[in-house]
């Protein structure tokens, strides 16, 4: 608690509410700072190169000298950062965030199209990360020292030290290419044919729900088919992880004093262990265990470009490799946001459960 | 005498580090008797503390009863299946600690870990409980007990946490309190009103009490027999006013003048030399003989002497104690 | 002060996954030292000349598929005219895109070094110079550097990463300043609690009563203090940071192709994917030097964090 006290400032009052609205007024403008750094790498760029995010390449190369100086006068790319900075940023607002060379469209719809994908591998990602996680880090810390213990910390340091990337290609070759249970991609082509017919309702653009909503069993088994090795190879870093931080938290709340006291009342072990000892431990496991959820979108960048899979990961990826900064820019932006926001949350919630800071 | 509540006897319980075998406690003997105090005093680290939890078996890991009996009731605790044991743990005896800040769950009401205990150990609905719970809240001496059951331990003082605390050891009547330094923490004043409340309980519920403490004032103050232990040992073992007119061991002669006194003229603040010994390698013989100055080279650090009763109630573990007799009387006419 | 370190290395080599994690660094650091032995970099059509940059990998094949490991005795050197040369005439791991993988590892041990070592320690001193002056001055030098820190926090590492590098170029410089600058947060946040911790004890308080500036009381009192933990937490970003960096190059962000990285080795194998499992070597080799690598990081962090903090252990 020390550590969320010295890495989060509660103000002068430490109520609650307080806190709430002093974080919500630094989001705006931890956003504002994350766009002037993202602008600002891209001006690195100088403005012959930032041309190539507003005109076709070719036309480029074939221009002259003037006719180039008249397209950058043309998109202000002369003018002083500041100038652009804002009518940027007034753009952005307006949610034109320019054109899309990897899309072929506006960026926003490329994202708003990709966005679903994205949500849904992350969104099942989440469970096996936690559930697997903090169940393993619980029995390790009370099994400390033995061969449980060594057992499963084996375990997670190895998956901690996996590279997602080398996992999915492993996942890939042994599930895909010699058992052939898992391929790549979103869906089979038939699969795809049915969510393209116009019978097919989106409702929620979530593949496996979708299916279930519209009845198509067979259409929701075949996206989970293709979910399963993405699933595995987003979430194999993460609950390493979290399995860490849980233990040592249940470590450090097992030394407790009042875990002595549960004891001495006669309570059994565990309920000394499940209900007393564990609600503290997951207390700082929430932010932590929290910021790594956010990451977990970032991993799809990787994930999504190992399975071939359409997303907003596979989207940055690429928009990286074709120099689509308008794309670039969008994406650096959605992916802050959803960091930023997620860990307002997160700490919303960590001030929740735990009732000192809560009732300061 | 009627028989004993409870019967400690050669009770020995090492702790194994890294670093070695640490003999915390190391043959120790008393009773406790139905509705009295029994005081354990000596200086941090000699193994009060570890005694307490051994009788209650809630060391950690790395400790274990290596040796003895622990008799409660007839029964000795030390043989029975943890089911049974749990059974007598807060409801039986009963346990109180120093700091009630970290010895509280943070996370839950204190009504919550009141009622916690009563339904545990007896058989009542969460609604009965939760009447006897502010009942016992108020019995403690917690104003406004209706509204502070649903509060957490930081919002309450530190005074008030600790008779919570002893609240939730009282709330199934345990014939045996085990209070292991529960006044330390806390400031003077409040100090003074928790014993106050602890020997009133004590009356009330016809309880014994083992008070654990390393203050000579708490024991002049609350208990009726004194265990005076020293590394691991118990080295003098008396009722509360033999304990103070007539201390037969060094240590506690050296404890007791050590007191400073505003009654008598004292140039130098007389002080026990030394310091307590490295438990991984205590002295050979007897414990304390370093640092004592009735030292007589040749015996106190050959072997080390046995708990004798000199006079009855009255044990002392010093081949010497004659000689501190001689020279409390030789302070004694100088006055 | 010598009983306390003595205690620490006796824990630190009491714990078996220490010690395999030592070993294993070790491993890596002479593999890194004897690649011109293991690896000989010199030109395959001409085995006198040395390869301009040893870091490029040489082409041994112009064959589009991969070629599965061959051993020395595969070999005839009746037939070649000379003695076999590992990776240019035999290859141990195989080949894809027609480059030996047992050069591509074991060069890319040095590589990986590099870039680890580079990475950590610049960003580290970053992060402890900000974290410190943050921390000591408090007040608003504080607020100001932190909302900074939360700012650079906000994007996710890997995303920023790739902003970066797509701005900057391809080429191992621009990965390893884009992990720099993305990469001191965490240094500065560490630091700048153990000093708020450190900084209301008595010992500076003395000092500062005795009118010592403050420079020297950062740098003589509470960094030594403060430092271990840092140092503990750089070492186990260096496995994080590996990854990152070869995420980046098994993109195409990073590394050249061709280049002596393992990322870059396993994004070759991205070419094969239908039929991977008969060109398993081109994944499995270089993905095991990359998870040993890590790996043995990460032990060794595990084991320096509970060195230097038992209570965590026992």
């Amino acid at each position: 608690m020390v550590e969320f006290l010295q890495t989060h400032d509660l103000g002068g009052d430490g109520l609650l509410t307080a806190y709430i609205i002093r974080r919500l007024l630094l989001l705006p403008l931890i956003l504002f700072g994350v766009s002037l750094i993202i602008f600002s790498m891209m001006q690195v760029l100088g403005p012959d190169k930032l041309l190539a995010a507003y005109v076709n390449p070719n036309i480029l190369d074939k221009a002259t000298e003037e006719a180039l100086e008249a397209l950058k006068e043309k998109y202000g790319l002369n003018d002083p950062m500041i100038v652009r900075y804002t009518k940027w940023l007034r753009n952005v607002l307006k949610g034109d965030f320019g054109w899309s060379l990897v899309g072929k469209e506006p960026v926003k719809d490329a994202i708003l199209e990709r966005l679903p994908y994205t949500v849904e591998l992350a969104l099942y990602a989440i469970f096996p990360v936690v559930v697997v996680g903090i169940w393993l880090g619980v029995i390790a810390a009370v099994n400390r020292d033995r061969f449980l213990d060594h057992f499963i910390r084996i375990f997670a340091v190895v998956g901690w030290s996996f590279p997602d990337f080398v996992f999915g290609l492993l996942v890939l070759m042994i599930f895909y290419s010699m058992l052939n249970w898992l391929p790549p991609g979103n869906l089979s082509n038939w699969a795809e044919e049915v969510v393209r017919s116009p019978e097919f309702h989106r409702y929620t653009h979530l593949l496996t729900i979708d299916a279930l909503l519209n009845g198509r069993l067979d259409v929701f088994w075949d996206a989970l088919r293709h979910l399963i090795g993405p699933i595995m190879t987003l979430s194999w870093l993460w609950w390493a992880y979290l399995l860490r931080i849980t233990r040592s938290s249940m470590l450090e709340v097992l030394n407790k004093e009042f875990v002595r006291t549960a004891r001495a009342k006669g309570l059994p072990e565990r309920v000394v262990i499940n209900k007393h000892a564990r609600r503290n431990a997951l207390i700082p496991v929430t932010t932590v265990g929290g910021a790594m959820v956010i990451n977990l979108f970032a991993g799809t960048v990787i994930v999504e470009m190992v399975f071939n899979r359409t997303g907003m990961g596979s989207f940055t990826a690429s928009a990286a490799l074709q120099l689509d900064y308008a794309s670039i820019m969008a994406s650096a932006l959605f992916y802050s946001t959803i960091l930023v926001l997620g860990n307002l949350i997160i700490d919303v919630l960590y001030a929740t459960i735990d009732p000192r800071i809560r009732l300061g | 005498m009627p028989e004993p509540l409870l019967i400690v006897r050669n009770l020995k319980t090492y702790f194994y580090t890294e670093d070695g075998v640490v003999k915390a406690v190391d043959g120790v003997d008393f009773e406790v008797y139905e509705g009295e105090t029994l005081g354990i005093v000596g200086e941090s680290g000699c193994g009060k503390s570890v005694t307490s939890l051994s009788i209650m078996r809630l060391l950690d890991e790395k400790g274990r009863i290596v040796d003895g009996e622990v008799i409660f009731r007839g029964k000795n605790l030390l043989e029975l299946p943890e089911d049974e044991m749990r059974r007598i743990r807060g409801n039986e005896i009963a346990m109180i600690f120093q700091e009630p800040m970290v010895a509280l769950n943070p996370v839950y009401t204190i009504g919550d870990q009141i009622i916690e205990a009563i339904t545990l150990h007896q058989n009542v609905d969460e609604h009965e409980a939760r009447k006897m719970a502010i009942d016992l809240l108020r019995k403690v001496g917690i104003p406004e007990p209706e509204k502070r059951i649903d509060e957490y331990p930081h919002q309450l003082s530190g005074g008030m946490r600790q008779r919570a605390m002893i609240a939730m050891a009282l709330s199934c009547r345990p014939s045996l309190l085990i209070a292991d330094e529960p006044t330390t923490a806390l400031d003077v004043t409040i100090q003074a009103q928790i014993l106050e409340l602890m020997k009133e309980l004590q009356k009330e519920y016809g309880m014994a009490i083992i008070l654990i403490t390393h203050d000579m004032g708490v024991i002049a103050e609350t208990a009726d027999r004194v265990v005076v232990m020293y590394a691991g040992k118990v080295v003098e073992y008396a009722d509360v006013k033999t304990l103070f007119n007539d201390p037969k061991h060094p240590y506690t002669y050296g404890l007791l003048t050590s007191i400073p006194r505003l009654d008598i003229e004292q140039e130098k603040l007389k002080s026990i030399p030394g310091v307590v010994p490295d438990p991984l390698n205590f002295p050979s013989g007897c414990r304390f003989h370093p640092r004592c100055e009735f030292f007589e080279k040749g015996k106190c650090d050959v072997n080390e002497p046995e708990l004798v009763e000199v006079e009855e109630g009255h044990k002392v573990r010093c081949y010497f104690w004659k000689k501190v007799d001689e020279t409390k009387k030789m302070e004694a006419e100088k006055v | 002060m010598r009983q306390e370190t003595k205690r620490i290395f006796r824990r630190l080599f009491k714990n078996p996954s220490a010690i395999l994690g030592f070993s294993l660094l070790i491993f890596f650091i002479l593999v890194a030292i004897f690649a011109p032995l293991l690896a000989p970099p010199v030109n395959s059509f001409n085995p006198n000349m040395k390869l301009p940059d040893p870091y490029i990998m040489p082409v041994v094949s112009w064959k589009q598929d991969p070629i599965p490991p061959t051993t020395k005795k595969d070999v005839d050197p009746q037939k070649l005219g000379r003695e076999p040369i590992r990776c240019i005439d035999y290859h141990p791991f195989g080949v894809i895109g027609g480059r030996d993988i047992f050069y591509g590892v074991v060069w890319g041990t040095r590589t990986a070094f590099k870039v680890g070592i580079i990475v950590t320690v610049v960003s580290t001193l970053i992060g402890i110079t900000i974290g410190s002056i943050s921390g000591y001055f408090g007040g608003w030098v504080d607020e100001i550097l932190m909302r900074i820190t939360d700012v650079f926090l906000s994007i996710p590492f890997l995303v920023a990463a790739i902003v970066l590098t797509t701005i900057l170029g391809v080429g191992l410089d621009k990965v390893m300043i884009a992990l720099i600058v993305f990469g001191w947060m965490g240094s500065a946040r560490l630091i700048r609690g153990n000093i708020l911790q450190v900084k209301e004890e008595q010992f500076v308080l003395a000092a500062k009563a005795l009118g010592v500036r403050d420079v020297f009381i950062i740098t003589k009192h509470i960094l030594p203090n403060t430092i271990f933990p840092v140092v503990i937490q750089a070492s186990m970003r260096m496995g994080s940071l590996v990854i990152t960096a070869a995420a980046l190059s098994f993109l195409g962000l990073g590394a050249p192709q061709g280049y002596a990285d393992w990322g870059a080795l396993l994004s070759y194998a991205r070419d094969w994917m239908l039929e991977i499992g008969k060109h398993w070597y081109a994944i499995v080799y270089p993905g095991t030097a990359m998870v040993l690598f890590v790996l043995a990081w990460n032990l060794v962090g595990d084991a320096l964090r509970d060195a230097f903090d038992p209570r965590l252990k026992g």
